[in-house]
């Protein structure tokens, strides 16, 4: 309040010459300086992975290029890449719709248990799901002992399965927001007019919800196939391209190859953005108005219920048992091969300092990104300069970016003076802001489509300065979108293993690749007791954010963790 | 008033958050040795000179990948803990710094550059691990040669790190070559493939695979198998009548490190009589002699190897083993 009041007193001592000048060109000036952000800590990055792969030892190349579609192994990679993500985004969206209908329309009794089991895993590391497979499915796992299964664990089946249940979570989130603000009055007056279950779900729920179900859809493939730890642990021999990329770099620093890797599974990431952008041309009614409102649960026809209750009970059951595998492995010293109840797993200090310097990264992420994304969102909406659509695009082009390149290139792009950043907190929580900018730039979109500008200017015409409308005014408003980018983005930045890995050095080690590396390594113990330690101090990260929130008037903004 | 006990609230959070906790003396090291390892290392240079390490879990294959990356700007001040194609491939390009340190006096000259360029902490192996209780089941025997295990009974029972990732795996590589020659060695490593389930990505992997019952047999860096014999693992472990080859667990100092002081502080403590004597109770064998707790008094029977030349065909080898080794296309 301060300071703007001290800003506002500053302006009118300067010169109205000034003044005038800054009203009218501030939102430029703004875009501007953003737009350069944009350029250097997202286009910059992605450009140099770009001519990596084209650069040899003696200028410009297509050797790279030539050797991964000359080698079979690749084709075999890629092959299996893009199936494991159609497979998969397809699973989880039927999946998280089944479990978002059933919390929002189904019985008041289902809501809140499925809701949490849906929610939690998002706050830890995707390959959780790997550790309880091996535990549960490995080739002396207790099921396989138990049954005496002859099982392949290791491969593709164990990846599409870990992977699966690894997103259904996010898949859950980004439904569930749009069904939430969805009106159900529209449903209601057709089932009063008499019109069945399925019917409703055919012709208006589904529909409506297209816009939905198309972000996530694009990214859980994004996601799926760029997020690299369950294709690592259970991959065996199944080549996939992301930790192919990994060991490409880390294991053999061969950065033009690994390059080519990231460039062959970006393709398919920013056709689907293009498909998806263009479906959705004109389509942006149903994102936006109606306020989150709980529906009376309704009578569900045997037909519809009963598979809907099949799906969501397995779904919820099998990630509530691979949690729980996790929790109990914590506390054992070796699972299934002696029966020592020890805590040493949880007093592992170098796992604390780890899971520190996650939070603090993913804090530092969150707050950053959710000022850039509510001030991206304001130029775009409100600007009117030249290039305005092209800025939007950058900025949610993160939906469709692998996070292994944006590691690579933050390496290829920041490890060299002058750009010197490697080595500490910063390039990874710009590394993460960047990332994940989509949803909060998103957010406050659609926040301000539901304002009309004539507020603004009434404020402008009363004699308030730019500066003013936007403290008074906006900011109010886009609050909610701040905290969805805010949330969204600690959420993933914490568990998100994909990008930050080839980032971290000694002495910045993040949870998310400590637990990668103990579970690789084959420590379950430690993988798991860390695993738990993260989910919890997350957890209370998230009631702590909740309390100072509903603390606002802005208290119900928060349960729309994604305002999509 | 209520925003502005939040703007209060955020701003101590963020600053608390962006405080970092560095007061002591203290280096970022890139270390190669099994996470247990590096923590024991870590705490006994701490005890002996008070300096604070700071390290990531790294395979020797994935240290020499980011080394090779990050020349000349390294991001870290030390190696304690790399592979041998590292410590020469450094000395050559001039990424370590020469020190002569008096603390290595009286040590032989093997585990040490001429010119101070790289010390040879401990030497390690690679050994063959099996599951008791798996091969009890199954009615097999430990196999007595490396040859055994090209066995079809042994198909998807075997597990070994991969040359991609991992400097142990290279060592096992080069030690097969020099075996058998060049053309030879090929075919056993080529026949070898068919019986191996996958791949691991850390030398020390396998031994916690089969540790687990996973998989029967392992082909594995030695350094882990004592400890994890001590944690109760059903592990039989043997080095097959041909022999074993070994590489050494190298420490050096940056090139351009702006704590020079205490890098050769930290060379200094590792040649004390009393490092080797940690290494050795941990199962390396060591510079200075030292009780062994996995091989005893009577070392192994070693293949004969050229470290040098081992090092200079790694980028070719790497090439050969990805041609041969990678590709059906199912």
């Amino acid at each position: 309040m301060a300071a703007a009041e001290l800003s506002v007193k500053l302006q009118s001592s300067s010169g109205s010459k000034v003044k005038d000048f800054l009203n009218a060109n501030l939102i430029n000036i703004l875009a501007a300086f953003l737009f350069l952000l944009l350029a250097f800590f997202l286009l910059y990055p992605i450009i140099m992975v770009l001519i990596k792969s084209f650069q040899g030892p003696s200028g410009f190349t297509l050797q790279y290029y030539q050797a991964f579609f000359s080698k079979n192994y690749y084709y075999q990679s890629l092959y299996n890449t893009l199936l494991l993500g159609v497979i998969n985004t397809v699973v989880c969206l039927v999946i998280g719709f089944c479990l978002a209908y059933m919390t929002t329309r189904g019985p008041w009794i289902l809501r809140k248990p499925l809701k949490i089991i849906s929610l939690v895993p998002l706050i830890a590391p995707p390959y959780l799901f790997a550790l309880s497979l091996i535990i549960l499915f490995g080739r002396n796992g207790l099921v396989t002992r138990m049954f005496d299964l002859h099982w392949e664990l290791y491969g593709f089946s164990g990846v599409v399965i870990s992977q699966t249940l690894a997103f259904i979570p996010l898949a859950y989130m980004m439904i569930e927001s749009t069904l939430m603000s969805l009106n159900p009055n529209l449903e209601e007056s057709a089932y009063d007019m008499g019109a069945s279950e399925a019917t409703i779900l055919r012709t208006i729920t589904i529909p409506l919800l297209a816009p939905g179900l198309l972000k996530a859809a694009l990214l859980i493939f994004v996601m799926t196939i760029a997020e690299f730890g369950n294709a690592a642990i259970l991959g065996g021999r199944t080549p996939f391209l992301a930790p192919d990329t990994y060991t490409m770099i880390t294991g053999e620093s061969d950065f033009n190859m690994g390059s080519v890797l990231s460039v062959v599974l970006i393709a398919p990431c920013i056709l689907i953005f293009f498909i998806h952008n263009y479906l959705l041309e004109g389509k942006k009614f149903t994102t936006i108005g109606g306020k989150p409102v709980a529906s009376e649960p309704r009578k569900i026809t045997p037909l519809i219920k009963v598979p809907f209750v099949i799906i969501t009970t397995v779904a919820a059951g099998a990630i509530f048992v691979c949690f729980a595998v996790v929790f109990v492995a914590s506390f054992y010293k070796i699972l299934g091969v002696t029966h020592d109840i020890v805590l040493s797993n949880y007093l592992d200090f170098t796992s604390n300092q780890a899971i520190y310097n996650s939070i603090r990264v993913s804090f530092v992420a969150a707050i950053i990104g959710a000022v850039i994304g509510v001030l991206l969102a304001y130029v775009i909406v409100r600007g009117k300069f030249f290039g305005r659509t092209f800025i939007e695009m950058v900025s949610l082009s993160g939906f469709a970016l692998p996070g292994t390149v944006l590691g690579i290139g933050y390496l290829l792009a920041f490890s060299a003076p002058p750009l010197k950043l490697t080595g500490g907190i910063m390039i990874l929580a710009l590394n993460c802001v960047f990332r994940f900018l989509a949803v909060g730039v998103e957010a406050g979109i659609s926040k301000l489509h539901q304002i009309h500008i004539e507020i603004e200017e009434a404020s402008a015409d009363l004699g308030a300065s730019f500066l003013t409308t936007f403290h008074k005014i906006v900011l109010p408003i886009m609050f909610p979108a701040f905290i969805a980018g805010f949330i969204y983005t600690f959420m993933t930045a914490i568990v998100s293993l994909s990008a930050v890995v080839f980032l971290v050095s000694p002495g910045f080690d993040l949870a998310a690749v400590k637990i990668f590396d103990a579970a690789v390594y084959g420590e379950i113990g430690i993988a798991s007791a860390t695993t738990m330690k993260l989910v919890l101090i997350v957890m209370i990260c998230m009631m702590i954010l909740n309390y100072i929130s509903s603390k606002t008037r802005l208290g119900s903004s928060m349960k729309k963790t994604v305002a999509v | 008033m209520k925003e502005k006990f939040i703007a209060v609230i955020v701003a101590v959070i963020f600053s608390v958050a962006l405080a970092g906790s560095a007061v002591a003396e203290e280096i970022n090291a890139y270390m190669g040795t099994s996470p247990d390892n590096n923590a024991k290392i870590v705490k006994f240079i701490k005890d002996k000179t008070g300096i604070t390490v700071n390290q990531t879990f790294q395979s020797f294959g994935e240290i020499e990948a980011r080394a090779k990356a990050e020349a000349p700007n390294f991001n870290a001040d030390m190696i304690i803990g790399c592979g041998s194609p590292l410590a020469f491939m450094a000395k050559k390009n001039g990424w370590s710094t020469p020190y002569v340190s008096p603390g290595w006096k009286g040590v032989a000259e093997v585990f040490m550059d001429s010119k101070g360029d790289w010390y040879n902490i401990a030497n390690f192996s690679f050994v063959l691990v099996g599951n008791k209780d798996r091969l009890a089941k199954a009615g097999y025997k430990m196999p007595e040669s490396w040859k055994d295990l090209l066995d079809p009974k042994w198909k998807g029972e075997i597990v070994m790190p991969s040359p991609l990732s991992s400097g142990t795996a290279n060592m096992m590589r080069f030690s097969f070559l020099a075996l058998y020659g060049d053309a030879e060695g090929w075919k056993f490593i080529e026949a070898l493939d068919k019986n191996i389930h996958h791949y691991t990505r850390s030398g020390n992997a396998p031994t916690d695979l089969v540790g687990r019952g996973e998989f029967m047999l392992g082909i594995t860096s030695d350094e882990n198998v004592k400890k994890r014999l001590n944690d109760g693992y059903p592990l039989f472990w043997s080095i097959p009548a041909e022999g074993t080859g070994y590489d050494g667990t190298y420490a050096l100092i940056f090139k351009g490190t702006k704590k020079l002081a205490t890098c050769k502080k930290i060379i200094d403590v590792l040649g004390t009589p009393e490092f080797s004597t940690l290494m050795a109770e941990i199962g390396y064998v060591t510079p200075r002699p030292a009780p062994n707790a996995l091989y005893g008094k009577t070392l192994p029977k070693y293949i004969k190897l050229d470290l040098g030349k081992a090092a200079e065909d790694k980028p070719k080898n790497n090439d050969i083993w990805k041609q041969k080794l990678r590709t059906d296309f199912k």
